[in-house]
Order: C-alpha cells, then sequence, then structure tokens
C-alpha cells in the first residue's frame, strides 16, 4: 500500500472530527508488516528473574529462572494483541520531539493468545536417575579405574536437569550426594551403610552422647579404615553440625539414621511380618535411639489388613513423577488407600499451593470402607 | 536464551477487541490499519476505517518477549511452542483500546 501523506492524515482528522491542536504533532501510520499473520512471531509473558530455557531434545521445554522453573501455558485472551516496533509513547514523544511528523510503523505480528509461565515442580527425578547409574563404592572398589559411565560436574547437571540451579542444589544435598574429585556421586547404599556403622559403633564403644559427637576423634579414629571425606561426609548427611567451643561436632539425626537401618532391613526380603520386624529394628538402632513406624514415611507401607501385619519396602522416589503414572501406579500396589497411608506417596506432587486433598479429588475416587474414608481409581486398573 | 534489556529492540503491544478483518477481503499483510495518534495528555487515539478508538497506555506488570521461529517447518498442534525460538523484542508498553469504537459519520470528503 502507498504510504499515507501528512495530507491524508489531515484530512482523516478532518472527517473524524478530531481537533489537531489536542493531539501531539507525530501520527503513527499503522501498516500490516510483510510477516504479519504468518504465525512466526508468539508472545511470551515473562516472570521476573533472569530466565534460562532447559531441556534436551526430546523433554518439554522448561523455563527456569535461578530458584524456580515454570513451565508453558497457552492463555487465549479475547482481544487481538499487535505487536508493534518502533513504536513510540506519548512519554517518549514529548521526551524526544521527532522532526517529521509522521511516523511509519509496520506491525511484525498479531495474536488472539500468548504464552503464561505456570510454576511447576521441578523435573528433579531424572538426577537421581543419572547418579544412580555409577554409585561410589569406596575407595576400594574397582569399578571406578574401569567405570566406562558418565560422571556429571555441576554444569553438566544444569544443562541435562530441568529445573533451577538452587533446585538442584537443594536436590543434591537431600539425596545426600557429595563432589568427589569434582564430579557429583550418590553413595552406593551398602556403601553408605558401612560408613554409618564405623560411626556408630565409634559413638558407642566411646559412650558419646548422640548430641556432642566430636568430628576430630571420628577422623582419628576412623582415618585408616575410611578416606576422610568419607567420614566427613556421612556425619554431615546424618547429623547436623554445629561448634562448641572452637571444637566442631555433629548431633545425631535419630530418624534418620534408624529410617536408614530399617531400609537395610527391608531390602532383603519381599515383606516382613511387622511385629517381629519392629523388634529386630529396635534392636539394630544404635543405643539411645527409639524407632517409630512414622520415620518409615514414603520408605515402608505397613499392610493392616493381612493375619499377620506385614511391612515391605515402597519407596516413593522409585515410583513415576508424572502425576497420573504415580496414581496409576499406587493404585496397582494397592486398591483402596486412607489419607494417611497416601500422603507420603503424593505429597511430591503438590504444585505450589496445591493441597494433598486436591490432588485426591482429581485423580482419585473416595468412598467409605468400614467407617473410614478411603481412595481408590478413578478408572478401571488392567 | 533471554539478554538484558539493553540488548534487545523494545516493542509496543496494541490491544484492540474482536477480529481483524482486511479490507476487500485481500491478505493483511502490507494493508493499512490506521492513524495513532495521541492527545496532549498523552490519551492513545486510533483511527481505523470508519472507527475512533480511545486508549490507554498501560505499564505491563509483566513484560513479553517476543518469540520468532527460526528454521523452516511449520509445528502441529496447540501444545508448547516446539521447535527453536530466539527472542527477538521485549514488550514491557502497551495501548490498550478498550472502548466501544466510535463510529464515523462520513459526509463529502474534503478534496485534498
Amino acid at each position: 500500500a502507498a504510504m499515507r501523506s501528512r495530507a491524508e492524515v489531515d484530512a482523516t482528522l478532518q472527517t473524524a472530527k478530531l481537533n489537531a491542536a489536542e493531539l501531539l504533532p507525530a501520527v503513527h501510520c499503522l501498516s500490516f508488516g510483510p510477516q504479519a499473520g504468518g504465525g512466526e512471531c508468539c508472545l511470551l509473558q515473562l516472570e521476573p528473574g533472569l530466565l534460562v530455557i532447559r531441556g534436551e531434545k526430546d523433554e518439554h521445554a522448561v523455563l527456569c529462572s535461578k530458584d524456580k522453573t515454570y513451565d508453558m501455558k497457552i492463555a487465549d485472551t479475547s482481544n487481538m494483541l499487535l505487536f508493534v516496533p518502533g513504536c513510540k509513547t506519548p512519554e517518549e514523544l514529548n521526551a524526544d520531539p521527532v522532526s517529521c511528523n509522521i511516523i511509519y510503523s509496520q506491525i511484525a505480528g498479531f495474536s488472539k493468545n500468548y504464552w503464561e509461565l505456570r510454576r511447576c515442580r521441578p523435573k528433579l527425578k531424572k538426577l537421581r536417575k543419572l547418579l544412580m547409574e555409577d554409585p561410589y563404592e569406596g575407595p576400594d572398589s574397582q569399578k571406578d579405574q574401569t567405570s566406562t559411565f558418565s560422571k556429571y560436574t555441576t554444569e553438566d547437571l544444569l544443562s541435562l536437569i530441568q529445573a533451577s540451579e538452587e533446585e538442584i542444589l537443594h536436590q543434591l544435598q537431600l539425596i545426600d550426594a557429595c563432589k568427589i574429585e569434582g564430579y557429583w556421586r550418590i553413595l552406593d547404599f551398602d556403601y553408605k551403610m558401612k560408613l554409618l556403622n564405623h560411626v556408630t559403633q565409634l559413638i558407642d564403644s566411646e559412650s558419646w552422647p548422640l548430641s556432642k559427637v566430636p568430628l576430630c576423634a571420628c577422623l582419628e579414629e576412623l582415618g585408616s579404615l575410611e578416606p576422610r571425606e568419607m567420614i566427613e561426609h556421612i556425619l554431615l548427611s546424618y547429623g547436623r553440625k554445629y561448634v562448641d567451643d572452637g571444637e566442631v561436632f555433629f548431633e545425631m539425626h535419630e530418624d534418620k539414621i534408624c529410617r536408614a537401618i530399617a531400609q537395610m532391613l527391608l531390602q532383603n526380603a519381599v515383606k516382613f511380618n511387622l511385629s517381629e520386624f519392629e523388634e529386630v529394628w529396635q534392636q539394630s538402632v544404635p543405643e539411645g535411639m527409639t524407632t517409630r513406624l512414622d520415620q518409615l514415611q514414603g520408605l515402608a507401607l505397613v499392610d493392616k489388613s493381612s493375619r499377620p501385619e506385614t511391612i515391605f519396602l515402597l519407596k516413593v522416589e522409585d515410583l513415576p513423577e508424572d502425576n497420573q503414572e504415580r496414581f496409576n501406579s499406587l493404585f496397582g500396589i494397592r486398591e483402596k488407600w486412607t489419607e494417611v497411608d497416601i500422603t507420603p506417596y503424593i505429597q511430591d506432587l503438590c504444585a505450589e499451593k496445591q493441597t494433598v486433598g486436591a490432588l485426591l479429588t482429581k485423580y482419585a475416587r473416595s468412598s467409605m470402607l468400614n467407617g473410614v474414608k478411603v481412595y481408590n481409581s478413578r478408572r478401571p486398573i488392567s | 536464551h533471554s539478554g538484558g534489556a539493553g540488548a534487545l529492540a523494545q516493542w509496543v503491544l496494541l490491544e484492540l477487541q474482536g477480529e481483524l478483518e482486511p479490507r476487500q477481503g485481500g491478505h493483511l499483510a502490507g494493508s493499512l490499519l490506521g492513524d495513532l495518534h495521541y492527545t496532549c495528555e498523552g490519551v492513545p487515539v486510533l483511527v481505523v476505517g470508519h472507527h475512533i478508538l480511545y486508549g490507554k497506555v498501560v505499564q505491563l506488570e509483566k513484560p513479553f518477549a517476543v518469540l520468532v521461529k527460526q528454521g523452516a517447518a511449520p509445528q502441529p498442534g496447540p501444545g508448547e511452542p516446539h521447535g527453536r525460538y530466539s527472542v527477538t523484542a521485549l514488550i514491557k508498553t502497551k495501548l490498550l483500546f478498550k472502548t466501544r469504537p466510535k463510529p464515523i459519520i462520513t459526509h463529502v470528503p474534503k478534496k485534498v
């Protein structure tokens, strides 16, 4: 289309009965650019903070700020959104009056919708999966020398895991990963228990209070058996570090130690007689510690319907990450669940401000069984 | 990967009600939309066809990034944006036209 002249613009103003004296001198003549309407451009609504897009080729992209992860959702407006390069606001025109009074602006594109960012759960299951490819079995293990498995630095993980840096570092801490020779490693469970056992036996033989285990003495006594970094790592994993009078001590974490020992016992069989298990478990934990079934949330499940009652290992981290798949898996294991029993196995699925109750409403159907509210699958399980 | 605000062009968003129809059923590309004026008080006035639209300048709480598809093949479906995109501009301001358009009653056009 031919470019409009100032005279034509003024004629339009007259026809429209607009008073030029009430308007700023510059007019933008808007026309559609050659690419407009081709669907090449789209809008993405941003959240504050530096954004990076993460994900491998076959994964859905997520956007990450320093500490949060978002996926993208389309938002419809009922309006038409046009995006115009080089269009000046009244403020800009007043601050820097253009020498000419006609600006030809081409609309680059338009859309009825835009992409919205929605805070989502960071996809962290892959982190564990990657590190579990090659768990660290200790310095004596022949495996490390001959290993062909990939090892991952922090940078490697940042480029492979769909989560923000803070979320990744936090997860590494939660799974008790440690850096060995610059690579993040997860400890092989048996090696971890071997290290823990050294420490608990030493605590026992020295009669140290569980709340005040001295780091130096541990390193001295155990340094000949295991690398010092590993001894310190196990103390950090199962205790809270503090300083008293210039010396470093650890307050041992009773619940976490009892839980680890339970896992060690439970992984040796499909299921156990509950009362027998409870007896062996209490005997196996360090002197002064008390075992409680609630220490095993998300680790083991009690079957109260069997006679005698039994307990078996069920780790939440072994279950699917996707909501529907998680529920399918849980209902495949047990047809009807009480809220108390299922909560530890779905808690991690809750999005920001979402409750377990909301998840249950969405993915399960409730009914009453012997006066107790239970949840079962919405669909028939094949 | 988005750069800092200094690196990207700043565009403006125009938000209009309803649909856009090309005149005489032609393609939109290349055709005129209308004239955008501002009053001395800074109120945007858009003259489109036989209508006058009054709007307002809004600073966006959440700015937009304009993504441009890289590469050829169009992607199917309303799922997430597939394929590779790059950020070509940022939008921090929009001109919102929500008032009902005032029709322009034409009489004999003045000869220019």
